[in-house]
Order: structure tokens, then C-alpha cells, then sequence
């Protein structure tokens, strides 16, 4: 048999929308199907081997874990779980925190972002050229450069220690993203539908209420996770934000638990901290695995 | 008043709560730090700032630990860029094949990506350990010794990398993917009725067909990883002997240990005027590779 | 919900008006001008259509006749001149306040709303009372035949049908003048000619005046009373479609006007001379010598591309006229057009 066919090689990064066609042509199928096995099951293994490593780990016993691969039969234990669940504050107090944070962070960056976005929209010219480069600017800006200015901001308006003030900054890093993505989504809508609501007599606020806003639906919300990931995820900020236990979001908690252990080795007790810090994104992911790779691909194509 | 400048008007009131919040976020703390870097604020100064004109940018010249630290964050993101670059270039050609509950597959490829640095940062900590973490484990399973990854300079910052790379790999290959599922599938067709080998698929469709996704990418990458600073944080703090610390790091350490607000604005500036150089750098090689 | 006796509402008493008692009058714009940067879309346009007829804006792509229709609704605003409806300037007057009905080309329905609320939307914003909403919708579903399909959403709907609701939509506003933006150019050619009947019965048979946009002259010369013809903004001829058939102003409106296009042959003067294809006949001498290059047979008809020392030329006659290869065309006197060579302005016969 000649050169295998084009579409069906992995290399090529050909679709294989005409599967059946395809395959038959060049190699076996069965050889092509295990290499495809063999390349998902390793992509599998890399993404997720250091994951399942810590759920492994966060159910061993300090003795079973020192002890290596022997005696698998043994030295299970929910201890290390019910060790932070019950820790001063208990683990879930972090999670809660973040939530909070992520939640009220979200909603104001929308509160701020789609205003801005559709205004944008609807202008051609200068504004839109010099805002929309302002913008990718600041979205790839890395914002850790910030954490002392913005801290300068805490101590002076007595913003510390206060989870809902966090919003404010994590809402304005997450503006620049946010806006070019519900501009472009607004400026993909045909004009004519909110013509057609202005000769009907809709004020702004109800053109946005019952015609836009519905039909941008699915990228406001794409938009919105992402927002919340960034949030959920944000640690230079929070650290310097944040110093009281029970006020810590997960990054600066989980950066406290690796500090204050550093001549102890508590792993197990790490290894649980990761699941718990892990699960709820997972669960997210799982969830909302196509709004969230929609809004990505969407800054990535449009950007 | 004419409906131009009432037009005018309706977008202001549109745009101006999210600009002033930018204003405040991205740029205020930029003129601030021009002003900071000009100042002695210490605990020499009672923490008071006192003018002290360019000593700071003078020290900046001299830091030999502000230059190492560039040279290592410099380090640090051209390796794992290049590598998230070509893992994740192949892992969107594998992932852009059909193939049965591909959906769960990426989005479990993604999970990486979505967790906060912190938390897999202090997972990499313990799978790095020596002699108890899991690649130790299995190198004294095979008989062989245990490498002290996070306790050598020569390791550590290969540590980081690895771990850099297994995070934001995923977010390179949706990008990727996004790029890929731009192609037509007609060109890889006439490629293949010419009789053209896959691998020339990739090189003359394939590849400059990716590049403005490439550059996206590259671009955005390069900027996050100049300013690494949550991974070597957790992950070994900088560590050991400064060997992993980066510009972010130091200018943290700066100002949160050190108390030297002056210079810690110094720095950040300095990091920031290397970020321009690099974006600029990039722009003109994507403009020579038009070329 | 409490609602407002019908007297007290403003909204009201326009929309339970009868048709004909509030929407009688002429639409006319004087001067209008528009410009989008340097360039002049809308060029000093002096139009007027009365109440109940019919005016198409017929021109090719980019000629400004969207733009007219944009100003008439205040979607757009003017640079400069004026336009009255009923006699009132409402050049000023935000478009809501205009009561235009308008049809977009993509009929712009709310793809997420149904067809009723599509057609109810605008009155519940406006504060109307449920029991008027009621009725005015029965009123157009049944005018139009869309009882049946009013809780479907647009996707799916046929084409005929979206355009159905559109109409329904614009009918609702009871409006003072009907502005419909190429309303068929969505539609396969077949459902075109079905629908352009009751198109025509719907709109023109009300009081208020009705401006139609379209590129295709077949179809402004088959609903409208008056067409205007449009190039770069600029008004050429508006008069009956008898009138541009006969009387073209220019070479510009004698190609437009006419399928197929009419034969412009340049004279050793400068100047041109416009003959249609259908009014050429054979004649043994005189006329012009031509030889057979093409033909096309249609059954009733055939048409015919000649070659002349003039250049090419066209004659459409009947299908079972007898052609020979070689052969002298000639024309009635009063079938001639001639347009000066460089203004191309019809020059007096």
C-alpha cells in the first residue's frame, strides 16, 4: 500500500469527518485505533497521574506512604481528611471564602464589562481601535506586577482583610478579557434586531433585558466561568490582601499550609488539601467543560 | 442637544465604569511605581518616603541578584514555553482526531489548566520529595539513586519547568485546537490528490496556517511566564540558594521582607521594561517571519 | 395587572385606531443629505409618496437606497434637509415617536422569542393593556394567516413565513408609513412571484404611504405605483413604470428599466441611440445589416445577440419567428431614445 491517506494521519491534524473513508485507506485501522489509544491514554496519564498520585496519597497513612509500594493492602485511611476538615480554620472555610470571592467577583466584573462591551460594539472608529488595544494589552499584562500598587490601595481606603473589597481589584484584572469577549459577541449579533426593538419604542435598559442579552446568553456565561477561575485561582493579591486565617481564599491558604510545614512533612494532610482544593473545579470542568472551552477559544480566535 | 453628541454621551456613561476601574487597576499603580522607584521607603526611612532622585535605579544596575534573577526567569520561560509549545501543538493534533467521548477527554486534558497554581504547586512539592515522592519511589524501585530535585540548583529550576509546562500546556493546546479547527479540510485534500506525505501537510498546511496562533500564544505565554511567581512560591520559595527565584519573586521578597518599598517599585519597573523588550522582540520577529 | 382605561393612555389611542383615520397623509423629504465620512451616500434627495401608494427605491447595490429607508425610521440622521409626514417634520423626532412600520431584509425577528411574543414585545414595553395586546394580535395573525403558528419560534418558520411575521410585526405599529427594505431577496424566485400579490394587498391597500426598496427592477415594476430610480446616492427619474419604461431621463435608467437590457449604439456624433430589444422587427431594407451570433429560445419568446457595425445587439421576438443569419433590423420611429454622449441626459425626440 502507497503513502498513507492525508486526513486520517495524526500528524497532519487533518478531521476526520469522513472517518470510515479515511481509515480504510492507509494503515490498519486496528494499528491506527491502538496507536490513538495509546496516545490519549498517555495524554490521560500526564494530565491526570500527578491528580490521582494525591488522591492516593491523601488516603495512606504517614507509615504507609513511607513505607513504598509494598503492602497495598493495608494503610488506608480518611485521617488526613478529617485532620484539615477539623484544622483551625477547617479546610472548607477556604473553599467557602474563595466561593464567595469568585461569586461576587464575577458578577460585578459582568456588571461592568457588558455596558462597556456593548457600548463598544455599537462604535466604529478610533474608540474602538485604541480601547481594543488598551485592552489586549491589559489582558496579557501579568498582573503580579501590580500586587504592591494595589496594596498601596488596600492600606490607604483600610480595603485589608475584607474579602468583598478583593472583589474590586480581581473585578478590574478580569475586565480586559471579559469585555473583548462579549464585545466580539455583541458585535456578532445583526444590528437589525436591536433596530427593529428601537423603532418598536425599547429603552436601552429593555433592549438589553429582553433581546440581547438572552441571545448572548451562552457567551456571557462563558465569559462569567472564566471570570470565576481567574478569582477562584488568584494569589498575589489575595496573599497581600488577606492576612487573618479564616479570611484566606484557597491559593493563599494552600501557600500557607506549604509554608508552615516546611521542616514537617504532613503529606497526607497536603495530599488532602489538593483533592479538596481540586474538586470543585473538577466538577466545574466536567459541568461546564463547553462553555468554558467556548469562551477560550473564542478570546483566542477573536483576539 | 444634537443626537451625535447625545450618542456620544450614552457611551461614556456606557464605558466609563469599567475604564475608570482599568484607569485604577492597571494604570494608576504604574505612575505610582515611577514616583516609588524616585523614593527611599524602608525601614531606614521609618517607612516614610523620602526623595532620593535615581539611587534606586543605580542599585538596580549593580543588583547582581536582580540580573541572575533575570537571567533565570529568562531561562525559565523560553524553556517551558518552547516545550508548551510543541507538547501542546501535539497533543491539539491528537485531540483534533474524532474519537469517542472526546468531550470528557479535553475536558479532563483541561483540568490542569483550571486549578489554582498554588494548590498544584504543593501537589509537585510532594511528587518531587526526596526520597518519599512517587518518581524517587520508582528510581530506587529500579535500583538506581534518589535525585534531590528541589534540594540542587541544577535541578530545581528543571522542577519548575516540568511543573510550569504540565499546567498551562492544556490552555497552549485548546488554543491550538481552536486554530487547527480553522483549516479547511479541502487544502490537506488537494495536498493529499498531489500526492503529499503528512508530514508535509504539517509543515505547509499545518504550521503557517497555525501561525497567527502561534504568535497569540507565544505572545501571551511569554508575558504570564516572565512574570512567574505563585509556582516558585509554593513550589520551593525561590530556592535552593536563589537558584529558582524569580524577578516577581524578588520583588515580592522586597517589599513583604524586606520592607524596601522604594526598590521593590525599582524592581518591578525594571521587570517590566524587560517584558516590553521581550513583546517588542516578539513583534518584530513575527514581522520578519511575514516578511 | 390593573388596567388603565383605553382614554388615558397615549399609546392607546394610536394603536386602536382604525386604519385609515390616523395614517392618511404623504411622506415627503426635501434635500435630505447624508454623508459617512467624505463620502455622500444620500444626495440632496426631493422625494414624495401619498398616502396609499406605492414608491420602490430601485438602484444597484450601494446606490443609498437602504440609507433612505434608515432616515425615513431615524435610525440614521440626515446631514441636512427635512422630512414630513402628514405635513409634520419629524426630522427631529426620535424613531419610536416616527410610527414606522419597516420590514429588514432579514426580517430581524427575535430568534429567541415566539412568533407572538415577536409580535407583542414592543407593545408590552410600551405599556399597552393586555386586553388590547390581545386583540391586535388576532387582528394581524388572522390578516396573515399565522394563527396556527404562533407559538413557533422564527427557526422554524419557512422563509414565506418569517417574512409573514415581519409584515405582521410592521402591520402592528398601525403605522403612518410602511418601509420595507428588500423583503423578498430571502426567497427562492418562484415563492417571489406567488407572493408578491398579497404582498402588494396588504400594504398598498391602507392609507399610508409606502416606500419598498429593492435591486431587482422586475420586481419594483410589479408592486409599485411609482418607482425611483437611485445611482450614487443621486435621484435619476421617479415617475410610473411607464413612465421609465417610456420616457427613460438618462441612459443610466434606460438600462436599468428593461430585460433584457436595451441596445445603447453609439452615433458618429457623440451622441447614443436606445432601441429595446422587443421593438426591433426585420425589415428588407433601411435599418441596420446585422448577423445571426447567438440564440436563445424560451418558447413564447427567443432572444437574439447580433453583431452590427455598431457593436453587439440584442432583439428578443416571438419563438416562432423565422431568423436568418443574415438579416436588416429595423424600429418604429417613436420606439427611439437618444441620450447626449457625455451627460447622457435624454435629448428632447
Amino acid at each position: 500500500m502507497t503513502s498513507p491517506s492525508l486526513p486520517s494521519d495524526p500528524i497532519s491534524g487533518g478531521p476526520m469527518s469522513r472517518g470510515p473513508k479515511a481509515s480504510s485507506a492507509g494503515s490498519t485501522p486496528a494499528s491506527a485505533l491502538l496507536g490513538r489509544i495509546l496516545a490519549v491514554g498517555l495524554l490521560l496519564f500526564w494530565s491526570l497521574g500527578p491528580m490521582v498520585w494525591q488522591l492516593y496519597t491523601s488516603l495512606r497513612t504517614p507509615e504507609a506512604l513511607l513505607a513504598g509500594w509494598a503492602g497495598l493492602a493495608s494503610g488506608w485511611t480518611l485521617a488526613n481528611y478529617t485532620q484539615i476538615l477539623t484544622g483551625d480554620p477547617p479546610f472548607w472555610r477556604y473553599l467557602l471564602n474563595s466561593f464567595l470571592v469568585g461569586g461576587v467577583s464575577t458578577l460585578l466584573t459582568l456588571l461592568l464589562a457588558i455596558p462597556c462591551a456593548y457600548g463598544l460594539a455599537r462604535r466604529s472608529g478610533a474608540l474602538r481601535l485604541v480601547m481594543g488595544g488598551t485592552l489586549l494589552a491589559t489582558a496579557v499584562f501579568p498582573y503580579v506586577l501590580l500586587f504592591l500598587a494595589l496594596l498601596e490601595v488596600a492600606r490607604h481606603f483600610g480595603l485589608a482583610n475584607n474579602l468583598l473589597a478583593l472583589c474590586l481589584p480581581y473585578a478590574g484584572l478580569s475586565l480586559p478579557l471579559a469585555v473583548l469577549l462579549l464585545q466580539a459577541a455583541f458585535a456578532e449579533l445583526p444590528p437589525e434586531l436591536e433596530e427593529s426593538a428601537v423603532l418598536e419604542g425599547l429603552s436601552l435598559l429593555q433592549r438589553l433585558r429582553w433581546i440581547l442579552l438572552p441571545l448572548l446568553g451562552p457567551a456571557v456565561f462563558s465569559t462569567a466561568l472564566l471570570v470565576f477561575l481567574f478569582s477562584w485561582n488568584e494569589f498575589p493579591i489575595a496573599l497581600t490582601w488577606l492576612s487573618r486565617s479564616e479570611l484566606l481564599t484557597l491559593a493563599p491558604a494552600m501557600a500557607r499550609i506549604a509554608g508552615s510545614s516546611v521542616y514537617t512533612v504532613p503529606y497526607g494532610a497536603f495530599a488532602a488539601a489538593t483533592v479538596l482544593g481540586s474538586v470543585p473545579l473538577l466538577l466545574l470542568l466536567l459541568v461546564f467543560q463547553r462553555p468554558i472551552v467556548a469562551g477560550l477559544t473564542q478570546g483566542a480566535i477573536k483576539g | 442637544m444634537s443626537r451625535t453628541l447625545r450618542a456620544n454621551l450614552v457611551t461614556l456613561v456606557l464605558i466609563a465604569p469599567a475604564l475608570l476601574l482599568l484607569l485604577a487597576v492597571f494604570v494608576w499603580p504604574m505612575g505610582y511605581y515611577g514616583w516609588l522607584s524616585l523614593q527611599a521607603q524602608s525601614v531606614f526611612t521609618g517607612l516614610e518616603p523620602v526623595p532620593v532622585g535615581l539611587a534606586n535605579w543605580q542599585r538596580l544596575l549593580g543588583d547582581a541578584r536582580f540580573w541572575q534573577d533575570a537571567a533565570q526567569t529568562l531561562r525559565f520561560s523560553g524553556v517551558s514555553v518552547g516545550l508548551e509549545l510543541l507538547l501542546g501543538l501535539a497533543i491539539a493534533l491528537v485531540l483534533h482526531q474524532r474519537w469517542p467521548a472526546r468531550g470528557v477527554v479535553r475536558s479532563l486534558t483541561l483540568l490542569p489548566w483550571a486549578l489554582p497554581t498554588t494548590v498544584m504547586a504543593l501537589g509537585w512539592r510532594w511528587i518531587f520529595n526526596d526520597p518519599n515522592g512517587p518518581i524517587n519511589g520508582l528510581l530506587q524501585s529500579v535500583g538506581l539513586a534518589t535525585l534531590p530535585f528541589l534540594a540542587s540548583p541544577q535541578l530545581a529550576w528543571i522542577a519548575a519547568v516540568v511543573a510550569d509546562v504540565w499546567k498551562t500546556t492544556p490552555f497552549v493546546a485548546l488554543v491550538l485546537l481552536a486554530g487547527l479547527q480553522m483549516i479547511p479540510a479541502d487544502l490537506y485534500e488537494a495536498l493529499a490528490l498531489e500526492g503529499g506525505h503528512s508530514w508535509q501537510a504539517l509543515w505547509r498546511i499545518t504550521l503557517p496556517l497555525l501561525r497567527p496562533y502561534i504568535f497569540l500564544v507565544l505572545l501571551f505565554r511569554l508575558a504570564q511566564a516572565l512574570g512567574v511567581f505563585d509556582l516558585i512560591a509554593v513550589l520551593t520559595g525561590g530556592g535552593p540558594a536563589g537558584s529558582t527565584e524569580s524577578l516577581a519573586v524578588y520583588a515580592y521578597l522586597n517589599a513583604m521582607r524586606f520592607l524596601d518599598f522604594g526598590y521593590s517599585a525599582t524592581v518591578m519597573l525594571g521587570m517590566f521594561l524587560l517584558l516590553l523588550l521581550s513583546a517588542l522582540l516578539l513583534l518584530l520577529w513575527r514581522r520578519a517571519a511575514e516578511a | 395587572m390593573t388596567t388603565p382605561t383605553p382614554a388615558t393612555s397615549a399609546s392607546v389611542t394610536v394603536t386602536s385606531a382604525t386604519p385609515g383615520s390616523s395614517t392618511s397623509g404623504s411622506l415627503r423629504l426635501e434635500q435630505l443629505l447624508r454623508r459617512i465620512g467624505t463620502r455622500t451616500i444620500v444626495d440632496h434627495l426631493d422625494l414624495t409618496v401619498e398616502g396609499g401608494d406605492c414608491l420602490a427605491l430601485l438602484g444597484p447595490s450601494g446606490c443609498g437606497k437602504s440609507s433612505i429607508l434608515r432616515l425615513i425610521a431615524g435610525l440614521d440622521w440626515p446631514d441636512a434637509g427635512r422630512i414630513l409626514l402628514a405635513g409634520r417634520d419629524i426630522t427631529a423626532l426620535p424613531p419610536v415617536r416616527r410610527q414606522v412600520g419597516m420590514v429588514f431584509q432579514s426580517y430581524a425577528l427575535y430568534p429567541h422569542l415566539s412568533v407572538a411574543r415577536n409580535l407583542s414585545l414592543g407593545m408590552e414595553m410600551r405599556g399597552v393593556p393586555r386586553a388590547t395586546i390581545e386583540r391586535e394580535l388576532d387582528r394581524v395573525l388572522v390578516l396573515l394567516q399565522l394563527e396556527e403558528l404562533r407559538g413557533r419560534r422564527p427557526a422554524d418558520l419557512s422563509g414565506g413565513q418569517r417574512q409573514r411575521v415581519a409584515l405582521a410585526r410592521a402591520l402592528l405599529r398601525r403605522p403612518q408609513v410602511f418601509l420595507l427594505d428588500e423583503p423578498m431577496s430571502n426567497l427562492d424566485a418562484q415563492l417571489r412571484e406567488e407572493l408578491r400579490p398579497q404582498l402588494r394587498t396588504i400594504l398598498c391597500g391602507g392609507s399610508a404611504p409606502v416606500v419598498y426598496v429593492t435591486h431587482d427592477q422586475q420586481e419594483a415594476m410589479g408592486i409599485a405605483d411609482r418607482i425611483a430610480v437611485l445611482r450614487d446616492g443621486r435621484l435619476q427619474q421617479c415617475g410610473t413604470p411607464q413612465q421609465l419604461y417610456e420616457q427613460p431621463a438618462n441612459a443610466f435608467v434606460a438600462r436599468f428599466i428593461g430585460r433584457p437590457e436595451i441596445n445603447l449604439l453609439p452615433q458618429p456624433d457623440g451622441s447614443l441611440l436606445g432601441v429595446r430589444p422587443e421593438h426591433l422587427h426585420p425589415v428588407g431594407e433601411g435599418g441596420i445589416a446585422a448577423r445571426l451570433l447567438s440564440r436563445e429560445w424560451h418558447g413564447a419568446s427567443q432572444q437574439l445577440l447580433l453583431s452590427t457595425s455598431y457593436g453587439p445587439l440584442r432583439w428578443v421576438c416571438n419563438g416562432d419567428q423565422p431568423v436568418e443569419a443574415e438579416l436588416r433590423l429595423g424600429w418604429e420611429p417613436r420606439r427611439l431614445h437618444r441620450f447626449d454622449g457625455r451627460s447622457s441626459l435624454r435629448l428632447p425626440d
